[in-house]
């Protein structure tokens, strides 16, 4: 048994790297070849993927050589890839028509550690529209049925939600629709300050430099289908929105879990029939068909991330630069130090405590652009008042901030879910209304939320000067099990 | 076989819980708290207990997706209604006649980049968000509607 086992991965492997998958080359129809080198820093062992017509790999030989043989007439798309270096071009288009193709060559260079994804808050990686404190990142998304792939900025890095999101005007390749009783799933969530409706269809997912991973992910399409009210107002253009899509990445695996694989009637997810009129019906999706952590899904440095940003001074900057780290502890570049785990309730919450108030449903999220929270001391903290000149329609860009006296400086305590540990952590409320309207960036900035609210929001400018962790339920590292935050 | 079975079993146990659903009745905002069967029965929710507190009545229902509590006055009316939950409940059948001025207000609301909560205020009726992604909260009041000695914190 052992060793006719031993005998047939050898001829596995021959299949595979001679013959594309999907099969369709026999029967006497003429097949053709593609070939190429890689050369530069590194040459041999490159995995080359191959997409389109047909799906396949390759690996480079010694001399950096590699070739795909037996291939039908029709185009297809190469993309090398090897952790801790960069490729030029990044893929490469290729017809086949009638004849094999040589020359596909490939450079080589060193790069940055393929769990690497760089963050701009406001500057070169934010849409025209951004908005103060907005981190962005860039996504490449594929199609997983023509390989064909885009990379995508302006998107939102969100530490308040879970899944990947990217408006319908953006995308030029064709996603996979996921099948959902008798039309396709949709759904439709609350982001607090706007709705987002939408289907939710697979993609090929490429985060930094790590391999692409296919997943559900949601094209946000107010015009979709027949949307039920909940999400009959939702948000319409990447302008509007200020973004271009949402990388939401905490620790939570899924969006909505295991409540919308139960609860037919969850309010999030919706099976759709495109044609006709007929409205969106609420159904239970498979965990396997929500939409998920794109970090979860990678196949190494999949247990969570490091959020880190730089140090702002108070008077705020044009810009700033910092890094998403992929995994925790999984590389030489993301191994925790010097910080406390916090764990989260099954709402992902902990406590947090101000001026004698509590605050049992906080959370730390980069998708908020301040500090928000229902102040202890409305008096010490008032709300800005409408700048006399300005319509009634914006008078909410000036009174949803703070505008105290003078700047406030502030100590909250900090309390894991499980109640201990805690900690404390000291923040700044500056004058809305006396910040720089030339700058983008500002670390001591915060308004009102509703009076009900028992949440402390602690936005992007937390995360200043800091390294924060988000574990991912289910997933260990060092710190522990997830899910927990950690700063 | 015993694959198939399931298809018609849970068929039967949606059939029991709608027709659970549709007994009790909780009114739309502005409305007699009796007055209306269709609310709970539109949101497809089971009802709760109802809380007693000083000056006022909490009648809780429960959605698939959220919990709703709705707050009626000593005379009868519910003035406001507040909500927990995955998911925001469909505020069709809640906000009852407030409904058309809830939607021209929030119309006129410009959406508020980087906040995780929404204000929508109408001449008569306030309708609050926030929280965040598996929590999502919030509420609707009438002010003039409140009962004397109730303020709209109690709403939550």
């Amino acid at each position: 048994m052992t060793s006719s086992r031993f005998l047939v991965a050898p001829a596995l492997a021959l299949l595979v790297l001679g013959c594309p998958g999907g099969g369709g080359s026999g029967g006497g129809t003429a097949t053709f070849s593609i070939s190429g080198t890689v050369s530069g820093a590194v040459a041999a062992n490159v995995l080359v993927s191959l997409s389109g017509k047909e799906t396949s790999s390759a690996t480079t030989n010694s001399a950096g050589a590699f070739s795909f043989t037996g291939l039908p007439s029709g185009s297809y798309t190469l993309r090398p890839t090897l952790s801790g270096y960069t490729f030029t071009p990044p893929s490469a288009s290729v017809a086949v028509n009638g004849a094999s193709q040589s020359g596909v060559d490939f450079t080589s260079s060193v790069g940055p550690p393929a769990n690497v994804v760089p963050i701009t808050v406001n500057g070169s990686l934010c849409s025209s529209s951004a908005y103060m404190n907005e981190p962005c990142v860039a996504v490449t998304i594929c199609s997983p049925t023509t390989g064909a792939c885009q990379t995508i900025d302006g998107i939102l890095l969100d530490t308040g939600s879970v899944g990947l999101r990217v408006f319908a005007q953006l995308l030029t390749v064709p996603l996979t629709p996921i099948a959902s009783g008798t039309g396709q799933l949709a759904e439709c969530l609350q982001f607090g300050s706007f709705t987002d409706w939408g289907p939710v269809e697979t993609a090929s997912v490429v985060l930094g430099g790590e391999p692409a991973a296919s997943m559900p992910i949601q094209v946000i399409e107010s015009t979709y289908a027949s949307p039920p009210s909940a999400c009959a107002s939702a948000i319409t253009d990447p302008t509007t929105a200020g973004f271009n899509g949402i990388l939401g990445v905490n620790f939570f695996a899924q969006d909505c879990g295991v409540d919308c694989a139960s609860t037919v009637g969850n309010g999030v997810y919706y099976a759709c029939t495109t044609s006709g009129t007929a409205a969106c019906s609420e159904v239970a999706a498979p965990l396997a068909n929500q939409v998920p952590n794109p970090v979860g899904l990678l196949a190494t440095d999949n247990n969570g991330v490091i959020v880190q940003l730089p140090v702002v001074p108070p008077q705020g900057l044009l810009s700033a630069s910092g890094t998403l780290l992929l995994g925790i502890g999984t590389r030489s570049n993301n191994v925790p130090s010097g910080v406390t785990k916090y764990s989260v309730d099954q709402f992902g919450g902990f406590e947090t405590q101000l001026g004698g108030v509590q605050y049992p449903g906080s959370f730390l999220d980069t998708g908020s652009n301040g500090f928000f929270f229902a102040a202890p001391d409305p008096s010490q903290l008032p709300a800005c008042t409408c700048p006399t000149g300005i319509p009634p329609s914006e008078c909410a860009d000036y009174t949803g901030w703070f505008c105290p006296a003078s700047t406030l400086s502030l100590t909250a305590t900090n309390i894991a879910a499980t109640g201990s540990p805690s900690g404390p952590v000291s923040f700044s409320i500056a004058n809305f209304l006396a910040l720089s309207s030339s700058l983008n960036v500002f670390p001591d900035v915060g308004g009102p939320d509703p009076s009900a609210s028992d949440g402390f929001d602690w936005g992007l400018p937390f995360y200043f000067g800091l390294d924060v962790y988000f574990g991912l339920e289910g997933t260990t590292s060092s710190l522990g099990t997830g899910p927990y935050v950690a700063y | 076989m015993a694959r198939r079975l399931f298809a018609p079993l849970l068929a039967l146990g949606l059939v029991l819980s709608v027709a659970a659903a549709a007994l009790p009745a909780v009114a739309a905002l502005g409305e007699p708290v009796a007055s209306v069967a269709s609310d709970t029965k539109a949101l497809a929710a089971t009802r709760r207990a109802d809380t007693a507190r000083q000056g006022y009545t909490v009648h809780e229902l429960a959605t698939g997706g959220s919990v709703v509590r709705e707050f009626s006055s000593p005379a009868g009316v519910v003035f406001g209604i507040a909500w927990q939950g995955i998911a925001e409940p469909d505020l069709t059948p809640l906000l009852g006649s407030y409904l058309t001025e809830y939607r021209a207000s929030l119309a006129e609301t410009p959406p508020a980049r980087g906040r995780r909560s929404q204000q929508v205020i109408g001449a008569h009726v306030v309708v609050e968000r926030w929280g965040h992604m598996r929590n999502i909260r919030g509420r609707a009041y009438v002010p003039a509607l409140l009962p004397s000695g109730v303020t709209a914190h109690d709403i939550q």
